[in-house]
């Protein structure tokens, strides 16, 4: 299957999808919607895979590479803060509950660094090799 | 950098759809080679001048 019928498939999935929940909701039937949405996950799934077209490419890697990054920048920069003002105000106000939870996002952020940190030296030893003169 | 895919593709009356599928990428990824907006790998770049029968130098260019 090539990918622009991929696409005409996947409007008609969406549709499906669309109009079951639609109906579920009319209806006030949880499990049609339910059923509805994994029939149609289900359906694209195997669309996708008998369609004969590259997903993933090193440009679509690239980009993924360089997002991952922002947001983890973002994303931990964010908690960080999150967390200090959480401890600093839990102490001033003497609210253990908003300290331990300043507490859990600080061990969060640490976990994301050290995962980060991990994974970083990880790949810096896969694409280099030292033996080589 | 620049390049010369499009003067080629068409020389080789090649759609955008035909060279990704003969690169095993994606069309954007030709879109965004041809416009200059994404410099391909050395393994792309030498599967592209291969595809043309050219050198790499024919088809990429420095600025």
């Amino acid at each position: 299957m090539e990918y622009k019928i991929f696409r005409k498939v996947k409007i008609l999935i969406t549709a499906f999808i669309s109009a079951t929940v639609a109906m579920a909701v009319v209806y006030e039937n949880m499990i049609l919607a339910l059923a509805g949405v994994l029939i149609g996950l289900l359906f694209l799934f195997l669309v996708k895979k008998k369609t004969k077209a590259v997903w993933v490419d090193e440009r679509i890697k690239s980009v993924g590479g360089h997002a991952a990054l922002l947001t983890h920048t973002i994303l931990t920069s964010v908690i960080a803060f999150l967390s200090l003002v959480f401890i600093i105000g839990g102490r001033q106000t003497d609210k253990l509950q908003i300290e331990a939870l300043g507490i859990v996002l600080s061990y969060i952020v640490l976990s994301s660094l050290a995962i980060y940190a991990m994974s970083y030296k990880y790949y810096l030893k896969k694409y280099s090799d030292e033996d080589e003169e | 950098m620049k390049n010369k895919i499009k003067v080629f593709r068409a020389m080789n009356d090649m759609t955008q759809e035909d060279l990704a599928i003969k690169l095993n990428v994606t069309r954007q990824t030709i879109i965004a080679i041809e416009k200059n907006k994404y410099n391909p790998s050395l393994e792309l770049a030498m599967k592209i001048a291969k595809t043309f029968g050219q050198t790499i130098e024919k088809i990429f260019t420095l600025d």
